[in-house]
């Protein structure tokens, strides 16, 4: 039972930060249509500033920074390239996310080398205990800032003008341009809120216990993917869930793969998500929380 | 005398460098006026309030000459952003209100450019007082208001940032007349608040009666400006826009001998106690009727009435909760669209759904899908069978083209057509099929009386030279009263009157349900 317990709040804490590079995802796509297949190596980029500047600057500045410059990539990616191609459509958007992400991951990879860098947070690799099942301290803080993190967002979407602007705008554009919403400030402030995400869970993804700051980790943040589609492209509420549920198959999955070892052989663990995601998706062609596409006949 | 809130001078606007939307357009508006400008689809009215709003941009457009000014200034190389801060503001065609935010967040878009709190709550209340309904739905998404609701939304969502020139877009296109006139009586009251108003009509008899002057647009160019009064007493303005001398045409049931038969002579269609539901709502509950063969029958009703729920069942898209269909012995309810379409059931769509980079001999020739018998290998070998099937349906699809006078067309793309035309490729395509039994879902939505006048031409002739039944839905009353053999009244999913047209007309039930007060 402990256990469970503690394979349970493992997979919810890692579905957490899942969710949080989901919704970059959901956001990015809202706001401006584009499948962002990049987003991987921003989340990279975020923990790699926060591991070469928290010697000189501190952890949390450092974090400040790495949120500001992650969020500088996914403007200027934006406003340079996405904003300029001839041919606007979300097939052409993908292929240059694709090669974005090669760029970035590239130069990224050749920077970090065979190292693996530490990012100097405070919770280090300590373990919290709750009763008998101990969790990372990293996953405890990653809980508390991502649920913070996801009520602020639903505030500034459900609360804020801005927000409020956004969600028009994701809805209908060139009516929302009539009301005077500045499609392009709308897109940019999508662009960078999924910058901000991605550097907070690139920070929580490389915290203990994985290793540290490694060009791995940008594909693990492609494990995002399954529960981004799973809740449904364009919902945020839908990347939360779909993070959770992700989160937990990974967790338990993994957890007992010995008992499941005889039947899938090991692994599976890494298989498990894109199961979940096509079972879902068979029945619910939208994701969970998605909206459907209405055709009237 | 002081200057015109907006003036438009010498407008010319082009789409994709080389396609002329206006040319030389001049017009004015002066502070506290209402001004209408009428014309056909295609005439460039859209095109004219999106170069005002600025908007032209995001369709692909450019103004290439003239100027607009707006309160003195002009409007050139502002964006849209700007030019709503200066107070001018556009409601789009198709109210397109934000169907997932609530009203309450669909009017905070609309005042996203108003930072001051107080003016923005004063705006709110202002809209809330005009539209109450708006009040008593705030929290509901937009999507579940009603049409005459949405354009009430759409409009308080522009008044939001208090314009001083609100630019209305058709609105009351797709409304039924009760709510065209309040439409009216509300751009009255919106206009007596102190905001200039210019608005686009089809609906010539609208647009004139609240508008105090009026440009005609045709093809791009003012063909007739004055006074509202003046314009409506012109004999061209009477004749093409308010059909006042087109007598309506009695149509008697044509025997003659079809000039081209149709592949089976048509049946007796038997709709029998169809209920249709979606989750919890109710669109058809149990409506019964009887279409003749060879008769035309149409089936009416206002916005929301069930019509085109009931035309998907008989098409086979919708599948029906209880009761039955009956094409003559066969049950179309139990049958998936394609066998349908195998019993010669064909129809058109009411949005059109044409494949738009493609010629119109292609789109007529996918109409022919169910009759042709080449296979995939004879035909990749183009053996002589294949080629002189082929030339056989590329003839047939000709002489339709020719029946619906769109035979000089057949090489065009059907992106470049005109709005009226594209409806008579969606009907050439549905006719290709040869169906025995044709439904046609508002075929004359949005068109002006005299080409609506030309479709109904069409219809006639399509009937007696093919000889096969028609069953028509519209809301377009007129058009269907000189049509139709047989009319069935739809409201709230429910039938509530049958007979002909002449019996429908007089019914009282009707005249309250259907043409609203105007009418009663």
């Amino acid at each position: 039972m402990t256990y469970f317990l503690a394979q349970v709040l493992n997979g919810l804490s890692y579905g957490l930060v899942l969710s949080l590079i989901a919704a970059g995802f959901a956001i990015v796509f809202t706001s401006t249509g584009v499948l962002n297949f990049a987003h991987g190596s921003v989340v990279l980029l975020g923990a790699y500033l926060v591991a070469v500047l928290h010697p000189t600057l501190g952890f949390w500045p450092s974090l400040l920074v790495g949120m500001a410059g992650s969020a500088l990539v996914g403007v200027a990616i934006n406003a340079l390239l996405v904003r300029h191609l001839a041919d606007q459509n979300a097939g052409t958007a993908a292929i240059l996310m694709l090669g974005v992400d090669i760029v970035l991951l590239t130069e990224l990879t050749r920077r970090i080398g065979n190292q693996v860098l530490t990012l100097g947070a405070p919770w280090g690799a300590s373990v919290v205990r709750f009763g008998d099942v101990s969790l990372p301290t990293g996953r405890v803080v990653a809980a508390g800032v991502t649920v913070v993190a996801f009520a602020g967002l639903w505030y500034l979407f459900a609360r804020t003008d801005l927000g409020v602007g956004m969600r028009a705008a994701a809805a209908d554009g060139p009516t929302a341009s009539l009301m005077g919403i500045r499609l392009t400030r709308t897109a940019a402030t999508g662009w960078a809120l999924a910058g901000v995400l991605a550097a907070v869970a690139g920070v929580f993804l490389t915290s203990f216990p994985a290793p540290g700051v490694a060009p791995t980790v940008a594909l693990s943040a492609f494990a995002a993917i399954p529960a981004w589609v799973l809740g449904g492209f364009d919902s945020v509420p839908g990347a939360v869930v779909g993070g959770l549920v992700i989160g937990l198959t990974s967790a338990l999955v993994t957890g007992y793969e010995g008992d499941l070892e005889r039947f899938v052989g090991t692994g599976f663990g890494e298989v498990a998500p894109y199961v979940v995601m096509i079972v879902v998706l068979l029945v619910r062609p939208s994701g969970l929380l998605g909206s459907k596409e209405a055709v009237r006949v | 005398m002081s200057p015109p809130l907006l003036s438009v001078e010498h407008l010319d606007v082009v789409y994709d460098g080389t396609i002329s939307a206006l040319s030389d357009v001049s017009l004015t508006v002066d502070e506290g006026q209402v001004v209408a400008v009428l014309g056909s689809n295609g005439a460039g009215k859209t095109s004219l309030l999106r170069a005002v709003s600025r908007a032209l941009g995001s369709y692909g457009g450019a103004v290439t000459g003239g100027t607009v000014r707006f309160a003195g200034a002009d409007l050139a190389g502002l964006d849209t952003a700007a030019v709503v801060a200066r107070g001018l503001v556009q409601v789009p065609e198709g109210r397109r209100v934000f169907r997932d935010l609530t009203v309450e967040e669909n009017l905070r878009a609309g005042g996203y450019t108003v930072r001051d709190a107080r003016a923005r709550a004063q705006a709110r209340d202002r809209v809330f007082d005009l539209f109450p309904i708006l009040a008593e739905r705030r929290d509901q998404p937009g999507g579940l208001l009603s049409g005459g609701q949405q354009q009430m939304l759409a409009m308080g969502r522009a008044l939001m940032v208090s314009p001083r020139l609100l630019l209305l877009d058709e609105p009351s296109l797709g409304l039924a007349p009760l709510l065209v006139d309040q439409i009216g009586e509300i751009i009255t009251e919106i206009n007596r608040q102190g905001t200039a108003v210019l608005l686009i009509e089809q609906n010539a008899v609208m647009g004139l009666r609240v508008a105090d002057a009026a440009s005609v647009l045709e093809v791009g160019r003012v063909t007739a400006a004055g006074s509202a009064a003046e314009l409506a007493a012109s004999d061209e303005v009477q004749e093409r826009y308010l059909g006042v001398a087109v007598p309506v045409v009695a149509t008697e049931p044509v025997l003659d001998q079809p000039a081209i038969p149709t592949a089976e002579p048509p049946q007796r269609l038997r709709v029998e106690g169809l209920t249709v539901r979606f989750g919890g709502i109710t669109a058809l509950s149990e409506v019964s009727f009887t279409v003749e063969p060879g008769t035309v029958h149409a089936l009416i009703g206002p916005n929301g009435a069930g019509k085109s729920t009931l035309v998907n069942v008989l098409g086979g898209a919708y599948r029906a909760t209880e009761g039955t269909v009956h094409y003559g012995d066969e049950e179309l309810t139990a049958l998936p669209a394609h066998r349908v379409a195998g019993l010669g059931v064909a129809r058109t769509f009411q949005n059109i759904s044409l494949a738009l980079e493609d010629t119109v001999e292609d789109n007529l020739l996918v109409g022919r899908h169910r009759l042709m018998r080449a296979g995939v290998v004879s035909g990749a070998w183009r053996t002589p069978r294949v080629r002189r099937e082929e030339r056989e349906h590329r003839e047939t699809v000709a002489g339709i083209a020719e029946l619906l006078g769109i035979g000089h067309l057949l090489r065009t793309p059907v992106h470049t057509l005109a709005y009226g035309d594209r409806k008579r490729v969606e009907m050439g395509r549905a006719l290709a099929a040869r169906p025995s039994l044709l439904l046609l879902d508002e075929p004359v939505a949005g068109m002006t009386h005299g080409e609506s006048q030309d479709m109904a031409d069409t219809i006639r002739q399509v009937r007696r030279d093919l000889g096969l039944s028609i069953v028509l839905v519209e809301h377009d009353m007129p058009f269907v009263m000189g049509l139709a053999e047989q009319v069935t009244v739809l409201d709230f999913g429910k039938k509530i009157a049958e007979g002909t047209p002449a019996q429908v007309q007089r019914d009282p039930e009707v005249v309250r349900a259907y043409l609203g007060a105007a009418a009663a």
